[in-house]
C-alpha cells in the first residue's frame, strides 16, 4: 500500500458510493438478476469490505440490480461456510466471500464443510506477507534472521497475528524451508495489527510477521527495517525489499480473497457467474475500489484458480500438522 | 506554539456554517445508531462510514468525528436510562447510572456524563494536539509484562470495590473467568470449554453478556417481583438537570477520570474498559458517602465516562503518531483515512499537517456540538422512563435483542443472550453482585495473554514479570489496594471505610 | 461478611444448590484443562494452565457457598411470582422459534407482546401488532439506512 493520493480516481470512487447508497434495492431485471453475497465476517471487516465493494461495483456497473451482503461471523468464516452450504444448495445467485485465512480456519477449527463443497469463482486481490526487525536490531538481512533461527529457535520471538493464522503459518513454512523444527517456533501471538506492531517497535520481539502494508509506512520512517516480503518478485511499494526466494528462503504465499458460488449449480450458471465477476474486475468502477483501498489486483478465476486452490489447501494442510495445529 | 497555529487554523475551518451543519448531522446519526446495545462506537462508524464519502475531506472528516464522539454518548445513554451497555466501555456507566434513573435522577446522570464526556474529551484532545510525542514513546514502552502487572492492578482493586461479601464477589468474578475461557486461545489455536459448537470458538462477546446480565436479568427480576415491584418509576424527582451539590461531587471525578483514561487509551493494549474499572473502584475509595455507591452515586457516573472518552482521545495517540490501530474503532478510521488517499503512519504529522489538525479540531467542535445539543435533550430522554411499565420493559428487551441481531444475526447468540439473562436473575436473587461477571470476563482472557506473551518472550523466566520498574511500581500499587485497608485498621485500630454491597 | 445470624430453618437450600452448580462448573473445567494438557504444547506456558486455575478456585468457591449456606439462610426472600416471568421468558424463546421462519418483525412483536403481557396489561393481540408495527419500522431503518441485513420473513420480502 503505498501513498497515494489520487483525486480522479477517488471522485469516481465516491460517485459509486454514492449510487449504491441511494439504490441499495433495485427492483428492474438484469444479467444475473438479483445476488445474495455472505460475507463471513462482522460488519467493517476485511471480507465484508470485500463483499460490499464488490456490491458497489455490480451495482454501478449493471452487472446485477440487486446485490445483498449479509453478515454471517464467526469461527474465522467457516460458520459462514457452513451456513452457505448448507443454505444454498444449487442456488445459481448466491455468492460467498472468503479467503486464505478460511483455509487455515478449516483445518484448526475441524469444521465440518470445507471449500471443497462449494464452486470457487475467481480470487479477487491478495496481500503478501514480510517479515520486519526494529530499527536498533542487529539482524540485517533474512540471512541474518536464518542463522539467529538456526542457532535457537526459542531465542527468536516472532510477534503475528492468532495461532494459526496466516503469519503463524509462514513463519512455519519458513522454519521448514530452512531446517528448523516448526514445532520449536516461538510464535507470540497479538489479537490485532497495532498491539503486535508496537511489539516490534518497542523492541519487546526479535522479529515481526504480517502483511506488507502493516510495515511499509513505519519502515519509510525508519523505525524498522523489512527484511524479506513473501511474493514471487519484488514489489512496487518496496521495490528495495528482496524476496523470501532471494534470500535463500523457499517460501511463497499470498493471503488471497475470493469469491465462490453454491454448491450443486449447473455448468452453465457457473459460467455466467464466472463471466459476471470477470466483467466486474474488469470494470473501472472495482480498479478504482482496489486502488482507494490499497489491494493489490492478483485476479485468478476459472481452472486456474482451482488449480491454485487445491494447491494451497494440501500445502496449509501439510504445515498445520507440522506446527502442532492439527493431527 | 507552531501547533497552535496549526490548530486555530483547523478551528476555523471547522466552524464555516456548513461544517457545522456536517458535525450536527453527525451527531444526530451517530447518537441515534449507538444507542442500540451491542453496536458500539466503531460499529456505528463502519455503518456510517460510506455517507462521509460523498462530503469534501474537511466536511466528511467533520462528521466523521461527530459520528465518532455520538456513538460513544448514545452508548452512556442507553446504559444510564435502559441498562443496556452499547459497548464495553460503558458498561460501568450503567452500574451506577441506571440507579440514578431510576431513583428520579437520570437528568443529572445524563448530564455529568455528557459534561464530563466533553471536559475530559476537550483535556485529552488537547493532550493529543500538545504531547501526543512523548505520550507514545512511553506508552510503547510498555512490555506485555507490564500490561500483566496493570491488569492485575485492575483486578485487586475491582475485587476491593465490588460487593461486601468475599464469597460472593469472588464467586461472580470466577464465573466470569470461566465465560472468558470460552473460544479459541489465541496463542495456541486450542478450542477451550467450546464441545465442539463452532458459534462458541470466538468466545463469548462482552456486550452480549452485559445486556444479558443487566437488561434480561432485571427484566425478569422486576416480572418475578410482580406486584411486590409495583412502584412507578418516577423519571424527575427533584431537578432536572445537576445542582450544586451534583456539579461539586462531579468535577473532580471528571479530572480523575481523565488522568486515568488517556494514557491508558495511548497504549497500544491499554483499551478503554481498565480506566472506566480503574476509576470506578477509585470513586468509590475517594467518595465521602460510599454507601451511596450501589445506589446511585454521581461519582460512579461521572468518573468512568469522563475516563472511557478520555481513553478514546487516548487511542487517536498511536494512531497518529505511529499509525498504529490499536481498537477497533482506530483500525476502521484507518479504513476511513485510506479512503482521502492516505496511510496514517509515523510521517503523517509531516506529510498531511492539515488533515491532522482538521481532524483534531473537529474533535473538538464534534465534542461541543455534542454537548449543546444534549444537555436540551436531557429533559427528553429521561421522559422515555415514563412509558407505561410493560412497553418500557418490551422495548427494553426488544432493544437487547435487536442489538444482538443487527451485529451477528446467529441464533446462537441470542439463545446466550437468554441463558446469560436466566444467570443474572438467578445472581440478582440470591444476591451476588453482577458486576465481577462482566470484569472477569474482560480482564481475564487479557491478563492471561499478556503473562504466556511475557513468559513466551523470555523463555519461560518468571523473573522478567519483576524486572521493568513499571511492572513493579504497578504491582506494589496492587498489594496497596489489596491490603491497605488492612494495612490502614492495623495502624489506626479503625476498620476501613469500605463501600456498600453493590447490588 | 453479612451473616452473622445462623437462622432457625436450616441449610439455604438455594445457595447449596448454588454450590453444587459450581461444583459441577469446576469439573468441566477441570476436564477441558485435562484434555489440553494432552496437547503438545511449546511454550512455557499452554493453554491448559489458566484453566486450571480457574477449576481449582472454582472448586474452593463451592465448597465456601456451601459452608456459608449451611450457617442458614441469612435474609429472608420474599417467593418469587412465575406466571410474568414465564411469559417474559416466552416471548424470548418464542423469537428465537419465530426468527428463521417469521422474520424479524413477526418474532420481535411476539417478544414485544409476550413481554408487555407478563408485566400485566391489555390484550395480546393488540400488543402482538404494535409490536410487529415497531419492529418492521426498525427492519426497514436498518435494511435501508445502515444496509444490515436482519434476519427477513413473509413480511419484510414484501419491501
Amino acid at each position: 500500500m503505498a501513498f497515494r493520493v489520487r483525486p480522479l480516481s477517488r471522485r469516481s470512487t465516491l460517485a459509486a458510493l454514492a449510487l449504491a447508497a441511494v439504490l441499495p434495492f433495485g427492483a428492474a431485471q438484469a444479467q444475473v438478476g438479483d445476488l445474495r453475497i455472505i460475507a463471513p465476517a462482522a460488519p467493517g471487516g476485511g471480507w465484508d469490505q470485500t463483499a460490499r465493494s464488490m456490491q458497489q461495483a455490480l451495482q454501478a456497473d449493471k452487472l446485477a440490480t440487486n446485490v445483498q451482503v449479509m453478515n454471517v461471523p464467526g469461527a474465522g468464516g467457516t460458520i459462514g461456510l457452513a451456513q452457505f452450504v448448507n443454505g444454498s444448495k444449487g442456488d445459481p445467485n448466491a455468492l460467498i466471500v472468503g479467503g486464505y485465512v478460511m483455509v487455515g480456519a478449516i483445518i484448526t477449527n475441524k469444521s465440518p464443510v470445507d471449500l471443497s463443497q462449494v464452486t470457487p469463482i475467481a480470487r479477487l486481490t491478495g496481500e503478501y506477507e514480510a517479515i520486519a526487525v526494529p530499527a536498533a536490531s542487529p539482524l540485517k538481512t533474512a540471512a541474518d534472521l536464518v542463522a539467529a533461527l538456526k542457532a535457537d529457535p526459542q531465542k527468536v520471538s516472532w510477534a503475528g497475528g492468532s495461532a494459526g493464522g496466516t503469519d503463524h503459518i509462514t513463519a512455519g513454512l519458513i522454519a521448514k524451508a530452512v531446517g528448523v523444527d516448526p514445532t520449536r517456533i516461538n510464535y507470540i501471538a497479538f489479537s490485532g495489527g497495532g498491539e503486535s506492531l508496537a511489539s516490534i517497535l518497542g523492541g519487546k520481539v526479535t522479529a515481526g510477521i504480517s502483511s506488507l502494508s502493516e510495515y511499509v509506512a513505519q519502515a519509510k520512517a525508519g523505525k524498522l527495517r523489512i527484511l524479506a516480503v513473501s511474493s514471487a518478485g519484488r514489489l512496487p511499494e518496496a521495490p528495495e525489499v528482496p524476496t523470501f526466494k532471494e534470500s535463500g528462503i523457499d517460501v511463497e504465499i499470498q493471503n488471497w480473497r475470493m469469491v465462490a458460488a453454491a454448491p450443486g449449480i449447473t455448468d452453465v450458471q457457473k459460467a455466467t457467474l464466472t463471466e459476471t465477476i470477470d466483467k466486474m474486475a474488469a470494470s473501472k468502477t472495482w480498479q478504482d475500489i482496489l486502488a482507494a483501498k490499497g489491494w493489490a489486483n492478483t485476479y485468478l478465476s476459472g481452472p486456474a484458480f482451482q488449480a491454485q486452490l487445491a494447491k494451497d489447501i494440501a500445502a496449509t494442510q501439510v504445515i498445520l500438522k507440522e506446527v502442532g495445529l492439527s493431527q | 506554539m507552531e501547533s497552535f497555529a496549526a490548530l486555530a487554523q483547523g478551528v476555523m475551518v471547522a466552524l464555516q456554517p456548513a461544517n457545522l451543519l456536517f458535525a450536527f448531522v453527525g451527531v444526530m446519526l451517530g447518537t441515534a445508531v449507538g444507542v442500540l446495545p451491542g453496536i458500539g462506537p466503531a460499529l456505528t462508524v463502519a455503518l456510517l462510514l460510506p455517507i462521509t464519502f460523498k462530503l469534501d475531506p474537511a466536511g466528511s472528516l467533520i462528521m466523521f468525528a461527530g459520528i465518532y464522539y455520538g456513538g460513544m454518548y448514545g452508548g452512556s445513554t442507553a446504559s444510564i436510562l435502559l441498562n443496556t451497555p452499547g459497548e464495553s466501555s460503558s458498561i460501568v456507566t450503567a452500574l451506577e447510572g441506571n440507579k440514578m434513573a431510576r431513583a428520579g435522577r437520570g437528568g443529572p446522570a445524563l448530564a455529568t456524563a455528557a459534561i464530563g464526556s466533553f471536559v475530559a474529551g476537550t483535556i485529552a484532545t488537547l493532550g493529543l494536539a500538545l504531547i501526543a510525542p512523548t505520550v507514545v514513546d512511553i506508552a510503547i514502552s510498555f512490555g506485555p509484562e507490564d500490561y500483566f502487572a496493570l491488569m492485575v492492578l485492575a483486578f485487586c482493586t475491582v475485587s476491593a470495590a465490588f460487593g461486601s461479601s468475599v464469597t460472593r464477589g469472588l464467586t461472580s468474578l470466577f464465573i466470569g473467568l470461566t465465560l472468558g475461557l470460552i473460544g479459541i486461545d489465541l496463542q495456541s489455536g486450542q478450542a477451550r470449554l467450546s464441545f465442539g459448537i463452532p458459534d462458541l470458538l470466538d468466545g463469548v462477546e462482552v456486550t452480549t453478556l452485559a445486556v444479558a446480565l443487566f437488561a434480561i436479568g432485571e427484566t425478569l427480576s422486576v416480572a418475578a417481583a410482580g406486584a411486590r415491584a409495583d412502584e412507578i418509576i418516577e423519571p424527575v424527582k427533584g431537578s432536572v438537570f445537576m445542582n450544586r451539590e451534583d456539579w461539586k461531587r462531579s468535577w473532580k471525578p471528571w479530572l480523575r477520570g481523565t488522568v486515568l483514561g488517556f494514557p491508558i487509551g495511548a497504549m497500544p493494549a491499554g483499551g478503554a474498559e481498565i480506566p472506566t474499572f480503574l476509576s470506578y473502584a477509585l470513586e468509590k475509595r475517594l467518595c465521602r458517602k460510599p454507601e451511596e455507591f450501589g445506589n446511585g452515586a454521581i461519582e460512579g457516573v461521572a468518573g468512568p465516562e469522563a475516563a472511557n472518552n478520555a481513553a478514546a482521545a487516548g487511542v487517536l495517540v498511536p494512531l497518529l503518531t505511529l499509525g498504529l490501530p490499536t481498537s477497533a474503532t482506530a483500525a476502521i478510521m484507518l479504513a476511513g483515512f485510506q479512503q482521502y488517499g492516505l496511510n496514517p503512519g509515523p510521517l503523517l504529522f509531516a506529510t498531511a499537517p492539515d488533515l491532522v489538525w482538521g481532524l483534531i479540531a473537529s474533535l473538538f467542535i464534534a465534542n461541543a456540538m455534542l454537548l449543546i445539543l444534549n444537555l436540551p435533550l436531557v429533559g427528553i430522554w429521561v421522559r422515555l422512563l415514563a412509558i407505561p411499565r410493560p412497553w418500557l420493559y418490551a422495548g427494553i428487551l426488544v432493544f437487547a435483542t435487536l442489538g444482538t441481531l443487527g451485529a451477528n444475526p446467529s441464533l446462537v447468540e441470542l439463545g446466550m443472550l437468554v441463558a446469560f439473562g436466566l444467570l443474572g436473575y438467578v445472581l440478582r436473587r440470591y444476591d451476588y453482585p453482577i458486576a465481577p461477571v462482566v470484569v472477569g470476563l474482560i480482564l481475564g482472557p487479557l491478563a492471561e495473554q499478556q503473562l504466556r506473551r511475557a513468559l513466551a518472550i523470555s523463555v519461560g523466566d518468571p523473573l522478567t514479570l519483576f524486572q521493568s520498574p513499571v511492572a513493579l511500581v504497578l504491582l506494589a500499587l496492587a498489594a496497596l489496594a489489596l491490603f491497605g485497608p488492612l494495612l490502614f485498621k492495623l495502624i489506626t485500630g479503625h476498620r476501613a471505610p469500605v463501600g456498600a454491597d453493590e447490588d | 461478611m453479612s451473616e452473622t445470624s445462623a437462622s432457625p430453618s436450616g441449610p439455604d437450600k438455594a445457595r447449596l444448590a448454588i454450590a453444587a452448580a459450581l461444583g459441577g462448573v469446576a469439573a468441566v473445567v477441570g476436564w477441558d484443562a485435562w484434555r489440553l494438557s494432552n496437547v503438545a504444547a511449546h511454550s512455557a506456558v499452554g493453554p491448559a494452565a489458566f484453566p486450571t486455575l480457574i477449576a481449582v478456585g472454582l472448586a474452593l468457591l463451592a465448597i465456601a457457598n456451601a459452608v456459608e449456606a449451611m450457617r442458614g439462610i441469612d435474609e429472608a426472600r420474599p417467593r418469587d411470582e412465575l406466571k410474568p416471568m414465564a411469559w417474559v421468558l416466552g416471548g424470548l424463546l418464542g423469537q428465537i422459534a419465530l426468527l428463521p421462519f417469521a422474520g424479524f418483525s413477526i418474532a420481535t412483536g411476539w417478544l414485544f407482546a409476550a413481554t408487555a403481557r407478563g408485566f400485566g396489561r391489555g390484550p395480546l393481540w393488540a400488543h402482538i401488532l404494535a409490536g410487529t408495527v415497531l419492529s418492521f419500522v426498525i427492519y426497514i431503518l436498518f435494511a435501508k439506512g445502515l444496509q444490515l441485513s436482519l434476519p427477513a420473513g413473509p413480511l419484510e420480502r414484501l419491501i
